[in-house]
């Protein structure tokens, strides 16, 4: 059982604001050079520097790129706020407690004995000590400056190594062991501020004088984290490390590179995971009596066959987003296959609705049906909530806390279809306003029930699927498609979310320009995703930011007092 | 596999949209879900089995040999002769003191199951609905014995278990050139034997429609049967064939039951299947099946005494004589319920069962 003393004074609170310089201790980001070249994009605009606390998912990659995927452990880290429409805003505003501290140490506990077992030893840790039972400064050293550079995301100044050998050192020198003491100094790499908290820092811009930017290591993770929800690996840190990262040459090949890596995929699954909610989907549960196809299993690969979707999509046919809402291509498995009444493969196999099926687009498919509904009947107005909430950015006000619902939970109410269930709401002026704002959209969703299958009559009446979206009519399913298709909010929704997804925090009113040139750029691309990553990701508001302002205490304190 | 994916993929992107998407290119399948050797039951038993139910192996040897007068036995002529006669009973079943073991047969009119040669004779069975002249010995031989008769009866109960535990058991029945499921005068019924677990509820309890099922080609040749048939008002009547069915109990071992002059007359939605096949069985087959999968606990549980039931079985077996005119096989019946399935075929069609495939299993029994 480490300590973790080290870790205190760096966690009171997540509302602290990242460094405009490396904390001391920490390996200075190589100096800026006059003749690097900024990227792209309004100039004047900047994204805060942010200091954010890991998610689970980017701890978990992190650990499996540098360690390999079989490593057995989990992290169950708290879930962070959902924060402007993203839980990955909520890093920055996170605050960590002493019960999320002994998770994060379990985690580090069996990652370390697992790194250091003798199954991963072998070829995890690159030298052999002399005598297993006892302390080897040699080896120790050889792994763990290499493995804290890669859990840092930057490289070891020599006090920090030392300090780590000598921990390791004297911690197989108590165990008789040195595999264990080499474990005790990974656990504590691996609970340390430093792998945890992703502090921010810039230095000035060389060619802007005035202005700041993301040093190299800081801009490197940023990058790193925004595509493939990941820490860097060794080549970006070298290209961190030698200035490459900030040439114009060189920033185009660390992001092409990474473009074209397989690790995207995991970044688009992360972002669009996190953009559609799915988060919900650890909650979600049907009645099964009312809905006996649906299992656990569906509901997991629900959440699957819409992520394999996307990136099939948007990352291997480089497709325009918007056709998201109106392909019939997908994937179907052998837990969703009875609610889609069709065969099921051995596995997950591609497979194309045909001409005709009202199954047109990812709203049609049973994650997006079965999440927002009921546990036991399907519901058009938390549908069109969704729909208006998570793809086009607008926030539907929250219902009033006095609601009278006795007139739809009447259990001798003769109601058959929810078209005249939302109607009642409608007919009272209290819960129109709201009403009249989602439910023409999720109404066009009612041939689908509570767990997604496909109904054309509701408890003996026909189901009329007709609806609108902002001002376009449309009759059934595919006519919403369509019409979210053509909506002006679809791209530009995306667009927000994944500029404030990548710069770590919520888009602001200084980020306007930025967006104004993003849209126009993701528009000129066809609406393609890998295009409007490299553009965030090659623009100069992307590592030019605005240091944190120096907050001075209202109340004298004890510390100021002593200055 | 991949071939077959892409096959069905582009088999299901080219079918126009239809109202049912269990129907695709005229076709419909069913997986075998439920199954037990059709016993008409009323509430207590008095009226098929006026006379009370079987003793089972543990009552029959107490029967045989009673704990009196301080009487001493032998294993040999004992345990190990009881064991002996679960194989080679006969007409030979030992005797008690008061005569032969009793053995209660069902005395009933009423009996669930299918005209099968057309007539209607003094010991054919009327069917629940007045249906006349149901052949159905079996029924007559094992309707009193508590085994057989559901929904607790040890054979009722852990068929039905087997159906799901087993794999092997999957049966499958797949419609083709059907325009109907009403009415359709001319529809191809083929049998074959499926490769994947029956798709359950939520809550566990019950099988649901909308599954998917691998045809087995490589060792299920045998089970491949293609009948014609009709559907009239929503019941689906097939023309008699000899067919074969997989049929495992206890243990997982797999062995067969055959059906001659088979015959399925099933009730048909887009979602099940449900009715019986009614047909003649090889009292050898039968018995054989039944003693190397059955467990003298299961047996004991449920009261079936194979000893008896071996020579009941021949006593009343009523088709098919040898060249001694001695009746070899019993007419039966069995209710099934089928749920919808997709079954995925290959892009070449697997053979039909021939003369030789039969011949080789046989060979290997």
């Amino acid at each position: 059982m480490r300590v973790y003393l080290n870790f205190l004074p760096a966690v009171v609170s997540l509302a602290l604001v990242a460094c405009s310089a490396p904390p001391a201790g920490r390996a200075p980001a190589p100096q800026a050079s006059a003749k690097d070249a900024v990227g792209p994009g309004p100039m004047d605009v900047t994204s805060p520097q942010r200091l954010r606390v890991m998610s689970s998912q980017q701890y978990t990659n992190t650990l499996f790129n540098i360690f390999g995927p079989d490593l057995k452990f989990d992290t169950r880290f708290p879930p962070l706020v959902r924060t402007g429409g993203l839980l990955g805003n909520g890093g920055a505003i996170a605050g960590v407690s002493d019960s999320q501290l002994e998770q994060y140490q379990r985690t580090a506990a069996l990652v370390a004995a697992e790194v250091t077992n003798p199954t991963h030893r072998t070829f995890l840790i690159p030298c052999k000590p002399v005598d297993e039972k006892s302390a080897d400064a040699a080896c120790a050293a050889k792994f763990l400056p290499a493995i804290g550079r890669l859990l840092y995301r930057h490289p070891l100044v020599p006090e920090q190594t030392e300090a780590l050998v000598k921990e390791a050192g004297e911690a197989a020198t108590r165990f008789k062991d040195f595999y264990a003491g080499l474990a005790y100094a990974l656990e504590g790499m691996l609970i340390s501020p430093e792998m945890l908290l992703i502090a921010e820092t810039s230095e000035p811009d060389p060619k802007r004088p005035g202005h700041q930017r993301l040093d190299a290591y800081s801009f490197a993770t940023r990058l790193s984290l925004f595509l493939w929800n990941a820490g860097p690996d060794s080549t970006l840190l070298d290209a961190a490390a030698s200035g490459e990262l900030y040439t114009p040459k060189g920033r185009a090949k660390i992001v092409d590179m990474m473009l074209a890596s397989p690790r995207l995929e995991s970044g688009v699954r992360a972002f669009f995971d996190d953009m559609f909610g799915f988060d919900d989907f650890a909650t979600l549960a049907k009645d099964a009596e009312t809905y006996p196809s649906f299992t656990g299993a569906t509901a997991a690969d629900a959440r699957e066959q819409t992520l394999r979707t996307l990136v099939d999509h948007l990352v291997a046919n480089n497709g325009d987003y918007r056709d998201l809402f109106t392909t019939r291509k997908t994937f179907v498995s052998t837990a969703l296959a009875p609610i889609y009444g069709v065969p099921a493969g051995r596995g997950w196999v591609p497979y194309e609705f045909p001409e005709g099926s009202p199954r047109t687009g990812i709203l049609t498919h049973i994650s997006f049906l079965a999440v927002h509904s009921h546990p036991g009947r399907s519901s058009p107005t938390l549908r069109g909530k969704a729909l208006r909430e998570l793809l086009l950015c607008q926030q539907v006000p929250r219902p009033p806390a006095n609601v009278d619902f006795s007139a739809v939970e009447n259990p001798k109410s003769t109601i058959k279809t929810q078209r005249e269930r939302v109607n009642l709401h409608l007919a009272n002026p209290v819960c129109a306003g709201c009403h009249k704002i989602t439910d023409p959209m999720g109404l066009a969703l009612e041939n689908f029930d509570g767990s997604g299958a496909y109904r054309t009559t509701e408890r003996g009446a026909p189901i009329d699927a007709s609806g609108n979206l902002d001002g376009k009519s449309f009759t059934d399913v595919v006519g919403l498609g369509r019409a979210l298709h053509d909506h002006p909010s679809l791209p530009t929704c995306l667009v927000e979310r994944v500029y404030s997804y990548g710069s770590g925090g919520t888009a602001n009113e200084q980020s306007k320009p930025m967006l104004t040139y993003l849209n126009q750029e993701f528009a000129a691309h066809g609406y393609r995703l890998p295009s409007l990553l490299r553009t965030i990701a090659m623009s100069n508001a992307f590592s030019e930011v605005k240091p944190p302002e120096t907050r001075t205490a209202s109340v004298p304190t004890q510390s100021s007092q002593t200055k | 596999m991949r071939h077959m994916h892409k096959f069905l993929i582009a088999a299901l992107a080219l079918a126009p949209a239809q109202a049912s998407a269990e129907i695709t290119n005229r076709t419909i399948g069913y997986v075998l879900t439920n199954k037990a050797w059709a016993v008409y039951q009323t509430p207590d038993g008095k009226a098929e089995c006026p006379n009370g139910f079987n003793d089972g192996p543990r009552e029959q040897f107490k029967l045989l040999f009673p704990e009196k007068d301080g009487k001493q036995y032998t294993w040999m002529e004992t345990q190990f002769a009881r064991e002996a006669d679960v194989w080679f009973p006969a007409e030979n079943e030992p005797s008690t003191d008061q005569g032969p073991l009793p053995y209660r047969l069902v005395n009933g009119k009423t009996g669930v199951g299918l005209n099968l040669d057309g007539k209607v004779g003094p010991n054919d069975f009327t069917g629940p609905r007045g249906e006349p002249g149901i052949d159905n010995q079996l029924f007559r031989a094992v309707g009193c014995t508590m085994g057989f008769r559901g929904p607790d009866g040890s054979n009722y109960f852990f068929e039905n278990d087997y159906m799901q535990r087993y794999n092997f058991n999957r049966v499958l029945l797949e419609i083709t050139d059907v325009d109907d499921l009403t009415n359709d005068p001319d529809v191809t019924v083929t049998t074959y034997r499926g490769l994947d677990g029956l798709l359950t509820s939520a809550n566990g309890k019950d099988f649901i429609a909308g599954g998917t099922q691998r045809i087995d080609e490589r060792w299920g040749k045998r089970y491949i049967h293609k009948l014609k048939g009709k559907i009239v008002d929503g019941i689906l009547t097939t023309e008699p064939a000899d067919i074969k069915l997989p049929w495992a109990m206890t243990f997982d071992v797999n062995v067969d039951q055959g059906f001659k002059q088979a015959r399925f007359q099933l009730r048909l939605t887009e979602k099940s299947a449900e009715g019986l096949i009614g047909a003649y069985v090889d009292v050898n087959d039968w018995i054989h099946r039944l003693q190397i999968n059955w467990s003298t606990h299961h047996a004991s549980y449920g009261q079936i005494s194979t000893p008896s039931l071996n020579r009941i079985l021949r006593k009343l077996a009523d088709a098919y004589p040898d060249a001694n005119g001695k009746m070899t096989a019993i007419s039966s019946a069995a209710e099934m319920k089928f749920a919808q399935t997709f079954i995925l075929h290959a892009e070449k069609p697997p053979k039909v069962a021939s003369a030789k495939d039969e011949e080789r299993t046989d060979a290997r029994r």
